[in-house]
């Protein structure tokens, strides 16, 4: 037990000194909510829905970058470096391992997800009430899940190069597709209809119903569970087939 | 008696090349064990089969009698492989705290400062800033983290200075006195000769020789009787002697290549030219030679 809790502790302050973190999932979701909620104008009606449902569509966008990019690669560089196949010399199970790894990641979710809501606050005077609040946090918390089975099946990938570059390029596409970025009813219908079904525009959709006051609805829960189990089964068939050899 | 270590009939093959080829031995507690031999000779084939992290493909492998992988053999081992990595973004004095804590019964963290022979100075330093050398001295210092009873090293002393070197052996008998099993690789015979009490020579997957170090030694090298002798000698009387193998002449010394110096050396005073000999001298044979002949060998098919 003491073995885990060092390696939580010991995990989470890798996370935090990582500059990938620090940029993509920190600086960058708080610069684009500057920028898209004080300088460039997007002419909606209502601002201050605008502003409050702009800080979700971030917060969730910085916990896909820490759950798809930095735990993606950093398993990626664990294994290439020969780190993964040192541990398992040492009485620390591979399952308190990865259990440790994920209790950092949701220290870490915890984290930015409250910086993130305080630069709301503070950038715009977003008010919320405190279930509001809570809920919405804990729902990106949980939401997070599907994403972090991502980022374990990306870690599964033989080099680091085509790790960072395939998740590079699903971050991008889940959360410009998801409504991240701007509201989906822009996109074009085709688009809009595909959005529907992925797992960013479903978090999405969930915590932009908190904030209206409303539940997220049951198909948002199916579907990121949907994915969550599809991710887990998948990472674990492709290590599967990895250790066989 | 229970073996700390047990290899029995191993084989592991890649693709189609055997990497490692029907070795067997054993260890007992105690030893300290040298695995010597060239590049691709199968040393860390060996060492990782013992750690379980490779599976043999046929034999058997096991350490205290039980599988490497059970936690109970993990309590009770340490080791620093052949590639050296470290965990990056943590303190070093971090990383010895978390490995610490995978253990029942670690030894302090000023024992481990003290016995890897690292300076205090580098506690608070970044792991991905030290240096290469530096880094080995943590991997050291984590190999021993768990004050384990049997433990590896794969070519532990490579790009470390003569200072991080002569600590690293001085610390492997302090280890020694504390009764652990120690197994190491190296590609310095001088440290086989020295440390091991144990040589298993491997040469393209096979164990070709299993002995102390001058045992080895006896086996495997020529061993000569040189001495310099009056012209009219010629070098044909010599060849008759009783287990003389080869006889030429270098640098005006005669050479008697054999593997008994001591009959040869018997019969050489008493026969009837022993008074037109003198200065002679015998050669036992060096490790590296037993090395060079196996490199050889090997570069010749
Ligand atoms: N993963 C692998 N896949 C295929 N062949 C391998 C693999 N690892 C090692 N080999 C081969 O197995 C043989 C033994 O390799 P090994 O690393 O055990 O040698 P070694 O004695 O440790 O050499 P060195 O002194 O260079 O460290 C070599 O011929 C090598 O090419
Ligand atoms: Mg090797």
């Amino acid at each position: 037990m003491y073995a885990m809790w060092m390696q939580t502790k010991a995990e989470t302050l890798k996370v935090l000194r990582n500059p990938y973190y620090v940029f993509w999932s920190l600086a960058m979701p708080i610069l684009f909510y500057f920028l898209f909620t004080k300088i460039i104008n997007t002419g909606v009606d209502d601002k201050q829905q605008w502003h409050k449902h702009y800080l979700m569509s971030m917060t969730i966008f910085s916990i896909m970058g820490s759950s798809i990019m930095t735990l993606g690669i950093r398993l990626v560089q664990e294994r290439t470096e020969g780190w993964s196949r040192f541990m398992r010399i040492t009485p620390l199970s591979e399952y308190s391992y990865f259990i440790a790894k994920m209790m950092a990641q949701t220290v870490i979710h915890i984290l930015s997800i409250m910086v993130i809501f305080a630069a709301g606050i503070i950038i715009n005077g977003v008010s919320l009430s405190f279930q509001e609040w809570l809920l919405s946090g804990l729902w990106i918390l949980a939401g997070s899940l599907p994403f972090l089975a991502l980022g374990t099946l990306i870690g599964t990938m033989k080099r680091v190069d085509t790790a960072s570059g395939i998740s590079n390029i699903l971050y991008m596409a889940l959360a410009i597709m998801g409504g991240m970025w701007m509201p989906i009813e822009i996109l074009p219908r085709t688009m809009q209809a595909i959005a529907k079904w992925l797992p960013s525009y479903n978090l999405g959709n969930g915590a932009w119903e908190i904030i209206s006051g409303r539940y997220p609805e049951w198909f948002n829960v199916l579907i990121l569970s949907g994915y969550f189990f599809l991710f887990v089964i998948l990472s674990k068939y492709v290590r599967k087939k990895q250790e066989a050899i | 008696m229970n073996d700390v270590v047990t290899f029995y009939n191993v084989t592991k093959t890649y693709k189609d090349q055997k990497a490692v080829n029907e070795v067997s031995f054993s260890i007992q507690s105690g030893e300290i064990v040298a695995i010597l031999g060239p590049n691709g000779a199968g040393k860390s084939t060996t060492i990782m089969l013992m750690l379980g992290l490779l599976e043999p493909s046929l034999g058997l492998v096991q350490l205290f009698t039980h599988s490497p992988k059970e936690k109970l053999v993990r309590e009770r081992i340490g080791a620093m492989l052949q590639e050296v990595s470290v965990i990056d973004r943590l303190k070093v004095k971090e990383i010895l705290e978390l490995f610490r804590s995978y253990y029942s019964n670690p030894l302090s963290l000023s024992e481990l400062i003290k016995l890897s022979g690292m300076s205090t100075e580098l506690l608070n330093q970044r792991a991905e800033k030290l240096s290469g050398g530096q880094k080995r001295m943590l991997n050291f210092a984590l190999s021993l983290a768990g004050n384990p009873d049997l433990l590896f090293f794969d070519e532990p002393t490579v790009g470390m200075d003569i200072k991080a070197r002569a600590n690293f052996w001085n610390t492997i008998r302090i280890l020694k006195d504390k009764g652990k099993t120690i197994i190491f690789t190296t590609h310095y015979l001088q440290e086989a000769d020295d440390v091991a009490e144990r040589i298993l020579l491997l040469h393209d997957g096979k164990l070709v020789a299993d002995g102390h170090p001058s045992e080895i030694k006896k086996k495997i090298t020529k061993q000569s009787v040189s001495f310099l002798a009056s012209t009219d000698l010629t070098l044909d009387q010599f060849r008759s002697l009783p287990h003389v193998e080869d006889v030429y002449l270098e640098e005006g010394r005669i050479y008697l290549i054999t593997n008994d110096t001591d009959t040869v050396l018997f019969s050489l005073i008493k026969s009837n030219s022993s008074a037109e000999i003198s200065e002679i001298q015998i050669k036992q044979g060096r490790l590296d030679e037993v090395f060079e002949q196996l490199t050889l060998s090997k570069e010749a098919q």
